[in-house]
């Protein structure tokens, strides 16, 4: 059981040592970890104390008094407040004894355990090699051997048992865990160390990680140990209970029980109650256990399927300060109704990711158009809330992401306001997405052709057989040489630009009449690039598909869109036909963006980036966004939010550069 | 799984039943005075003794014991049990498919139900039946599976009459063994369970499932449990050994004729053979357990089985 403790530790290295501080703290704050705490104290205290809190001596016998009733039941006494066993022994005195006894056996054969892991973990954490080779590959082969079964016969044919062998059969199999654990951190403290220091670890060093070093694992160390008492005062008992623990007469709860057992038809208490105390102690210790673990580790309590469901937005949670904070100046923007109306008409929309201390407002309000059988390039650096506002459009935004105010459009109906289920039937059908990273958005253990499949016939309700022959022809019609060999292949088994001509033709399968495409090309070489981007294109056309191109890279959108949107930090600056807005770019920031493409075709094909930093999204903001970084920041832009300026034919720029009256009095 | 990668399974498999059936031969050697003292009750003449030791061979020198021991072994043959002149084998072999049958069981049930609680706590963390599901596996952790197994026998047993104490006689008879062993493994794994699918579901693939379309349930149900059985499923196997050791003491309790038991027995009465015997196969039946476990894992995750990781 404690390898599972030992894997979830090993994964979750607490980022500072400063999180040890608090923890006492939040322990307190945690009421399942503070009953674990009084529970696992109680019993301490009970263990420790036995001899003077028993009211008996645990072993003396009274034959005369056997079987007596716990002082609940009839004829019970206050003489022996849980009654007497089958010897005239005081249950009471045994069961404190008993704890004591239990607890000793399971905390020494901890300490042995965690010493050895401690150790031999330190040690191939250390010296790494052959000698990390051989501890590992010792603690594999232990793992692979019921060791249980011979430590059962250890104890079961060794002459005189006594709570040493218990100890040690008990104690010595734990250290794999702590070796495991302890390894780790010290790999990973050396890994910094090799980062920071960008060279051999040196004698002078090796001072320097243990100080690194044992802090994380007196982080872990604990919540492991803690848990591994627990097990191992089950172990203990049902030991004593198979009559292989202590010797008699030194009471154990396990042994207890076994005799309890023989008289259970008279005296059913017998068995039950060191059974319960067992329950009690480890119940305790676990939910310390599992309180501290949570502490060091929060993100275990994270996520899950209603969590990554969007809050719906009803009228509660449907603040509208939106309409109110919003521009007068920009009322460019009505919704349009009837026969020419947009596809997509997104208003106002903003974005939000709260959170306890501030909130991130990754996109503060902006309206664009989709028109239907159009491309429309999204551009803007990462941060600027276009890869978001694709996510809200599908209502797909990660928790805590929510859509704050504003409406999406889709045909005249708000997909902000939309139920979920609505919202699901929409998906696929209507609004398709194709992600960042190909190969995560594949279920890596289903293949490629189950889930074009299973989309399709989930989306159109056609028959297995059609959606094989849907899938195979969208899979011919991106370019895939032999869509039956690629459609029985996994995501892992294909190239990057293989899975990513896979997620376009999964997209286009269905034909939505909305596609968002949020860098459909990253990461891949410039050839293949363009020839993914130039099919994706044909194809979104002759589908009549309106696509949505998200991208970092003005270059792409200036060759496959039909219209451009500059988003900067959640906001637009500039919006346009692409020819015009590509010819005769309006603001400094698209200025500059179309500056820094490289002209020559170099080996690094990124953009030349922009000096300055992007505002901070949590802020408040007055003014122009771009105002830090603008080469022609005006006083007025960092007062006033620049509205965005119509520059004529659809064409606007949100920048004080084109107030009207400024763009009259210079050209008289 | 490759040739290659089989055969070096396989022969890691037998390199660990070796070192077990060394470990126990020399362990019980060790650990106790001479098996012909212990045979005989107390007081029996010396003659009598040096003949019980020429007759069950251990009057021979300890190295030479073992060779034997592990060259009978090779040919299938385990020996003669102390007392009296059974077989070990076959008497190893009969009770063999007792114990295989409760383990297969638990394993069954405890998986099942690992899976489905895990999955309906995670459909929304902290929520009422995730606070249950956890509760649920906090109690069953902290629960002895000796006490539950000697409850449920006052309860079910003595009270109700439902199920039978002891024996196995009828379907009715699997009831209570299987519950304690499946109390006993099921809170572990429902916590695996549960965990698995609250990291998938963060994974960005359920999101992209979902962009294309597909229902929650569906993408929950097919997508989340196909990922998050994968944990399960090795978790299973660095449970064995407490599987085992849980099958020892239900088998006391429920005197239930296995190898746990058997090898209980032969402890009190220092019958070596036998004890060896169902170490021995206790042991295979581990190895063979992890290693279908591992197969099983292959055949689920396409990545290991094109030699990936
Ligand atoms: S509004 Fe001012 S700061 Fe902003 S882009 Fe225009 S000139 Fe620059």
């Amino acid at each position: 059981m404690s390898d599972v403790v030992a894997a979830a530790a090993e994964q979750s290295a607490p980022k500072s040592t400063r999180a040890g501080r608090d923890v006492g703290r939040r322990i307190l704050r945690s009421p399942l970890a503070m009953l674990g705490l009084v529970g696992t104290l109680l019993v301490l205290a009970a263990a420790v104390l036995a001899p003077w809190l028993s009211p008996h001596d645990p072993t003396s016998q009274n034959l005369a008094h056997i079987l007596a009733p716990p002082i609940w039941a009839e004829g019970g006494t206050a003489e022996h407040l849980l009654g007497t066993d089958g010897l005239g022994r005081d249950v009471a005195s045994r069961l404190l004894h008993g704890a004591r006894n239990s607890l000793f056996v399971a905390v020494a054969a901890m300490l042995i355990g965690s010493g050895l892991g401690l150790v031999t973990g330190l040690v191939a954490g250390f010296f790494g090699g052959r000698v990390e080779a051989l501890i590992m590959r010792l603690g594999d082969v232990q793992l692979a051997f019921p060791f249980i079964l011979l430590a059962i016969a250890i104890l079961g044919v060794v002459a005189d048992r006594s709570a040493l062998h218990l100890i040690l059969v008990l104690g010595i199999p734990g250290w794999i865990i702590y070796a495991r654990v302890v390894r780790s951190r010290v790999l990973a403290e050396r890994e910094k160390e090799y980062v920071q220091a960008a060279r051999a670890v040196g004698a002078g060093s090796w001072r320097r990680l243990f100080r690194y070093v044992f802090p994380s694992v007196w982080q872990v160390v604990p919540v492991i140990a803690l848990l591994d008492v627990g097990f191992l005062i089950i172990m203990e008992s049902t030991l004593a209970f198979l009559g292989l623990g202590l010797p008699p007469p030194s009471p154990t709860w396990g042994g207890i029980l076994a005799e309890g057992r023989r008289n259970m038809v008279v005296s059913p208490w017998l068995p039950v109650l060191p059974g319960l105390a067992i329950l009690v102690t480890v119940l305790s210790i676990n939910l310390f256990g599992d309180g501290l673990a949570a502490v060091i580790d929060p993100r275990l309590r994270r996520g899950g399927m209603r969590r990554i469901l969007p809050p719906s937005l009803t009228a509660a949670s449907w603040h509208d300060p939106g309409t109110a904070a919003r521009d007068e100046s920009s009322p460019a923007w009505p919704v349009a109704t009837g026969e020419g109306a947009p596809l997509l008409q997104v208003r106002d929309l903003r974005i939000d990711f709260p959170a306890t201390e501030s909130t991130v407002h990754a996109v503060r309000g902006i309206d664009f158009d989709l028109r239907r059988g159009e491309t429309l390039g999204v551009v803007g650096e990462s941060g600027s809330g276009k890869s978001v506002t694709a996510t809200a459009i599908l209502q797909l935004l990660d928790p805590p992401g929510r859509v704050s105010t504003g409406q999406i459009l889709l045909d005249g109906e708000d997909l902000a306001r939309a139920s979920n289920r609505r919202m699901a039937q929409l998906r696929g059908r209507q609004l398709g997405m194709i992600f960042q990273n190909p190969a995560a958005s594949l279920n890596p253990v289903l293949t490629i052709g189950y889930q074009m499949r299973e989309a399709l016939r989930q989306v159109t309700g056609c028959t297995r057989k059609e959606a094989a022959e849907r899938s195979h022809r969208a899979l011919l019609d991106v370019g895939i040489p032999d869509p039956a060999r690629v459609a029985r292949q996994y995501p892992f088994e294909l190239s990057g630009g293989m899975n990513q001509r896979v997620m376009i033709a999964m997209a286009l399968a269905a034909s939505p009449r909305v596609l968002l495409a949020d860098e459909p090309t990253t990461a891949l070489d410039t050839t293949t690039q363009a020839q993914i981007l130039r099919r994706l294109v044909d194809l979104t056309e002759e589908h009549e598909i309106s696509l949505v191109l998200i991208t970092h890279d003005i270059a792409v959108v200036a060759e496959y869109a039909d219209t451009v949107m500059v988003l900067y930090a959640g906001e637009v600056c500039e919006y346009g036909p692409v020819r015009q807005v590509v010819d005769d770019p309006r603001h400094p920031y698209t200025r500059a963006l179309l500056e820094s493409v490289p002209r020559v075709e170099t080996a690094d094909e990124r953009l030349v980036p922009i000096p300055g930093d992007l505002p901070d999204p949590r802020a408040q903001r007055t003014g122009c966004p771009f105002a830090a970084r603008c080469p022609e920041v005006m006083d007025v832009c960092r007062e006033v939010k620049p509205p965005r300026f119509d520059i004529g034919g659809r064409h606007d720029a949100a920048c004080h550069l084109w107030a009207p009256d400024r763009v009259a009095g210079s050209k008289p | 799984m490759t040739g290659r990668v089989l055969v070096t399974r396989l022969g890691h498999m037998v390199l660990v039943v070796l070192a077990v059936m060394t470990i126990a031969f020399f362990v019980l050697r060790l650990a106790t005075g001479d098996p012909a003292r212990l045979v005989n009750p107390p007081g029996t003449p010396e003659n009598i003794i040096a003949q019980t030791r020429a007759q069950i061979g251990t009057d021979r020198s300890l190295p030479v014991q073992y060779l034997t021991y592990l060259g009978d072994a090779v040919r299938g043959d385990l020996g003669t049990s102390f007392r009296g002149a059974q077989s070990v084998g076959r008497t190893v072999m009969a009770a063999l498919p007792n114990t295989l049958s409760l383990a297969g069981l638990a394993i069954l049930f405890s998986a099942a139900i690992a899976l489905v609680l895990g999955a309906l706590a995670a459909w929304r963390p902290g929520g009422l039946f995730d606070r249950l599901v956890l509760g649920y596996a906090a109690l069953a952790q902290a629960t002895a599976p000796f006490w539950l197994a000697v409850m449920l026998i006052l309860v079910f047993s003595l009270r109700l009459r439902m199920f039978p104490a002891i024996d196995m006689s009828s379907w009715r008879s699997f009831v209570l063994p299987v519950t304690t062993l499946v109390v006993a493994l099921s809170p572990v794994l429902t916590r695996t369970a549960r965990q698995s699918f609250l990291e998938t579901l963060n994974e960005p693939y359920i999101k992209a499932a979902r962009a294309r379309g597909l229902p929650n349930w569906r993408v929950f149900a097919v997508h989340g449990v196909k990922s998050a059985s994968m944990p399960i499923i090795t978790l299973i196997g660095l449970q064995l050994g407490f599987l085992l050791a849980g099958a020892v003491v239900v088998e006391a309790i429920f005197n239930w004729p296995g190898i746990g038991k058997l090898i209980l027995d032969s402890l009190a009465s220092r019958d070596f053979p036998m004890i060896q015997g169902g170490i021995l196969v206790a042991a295979v039946v581990f190895v063979v357990m992890n290693f279908v476990v591992d197969l099983l894992y292959t055949l689920l995750d396409p990545r290991v089985r094109a030699g990936q990781t």
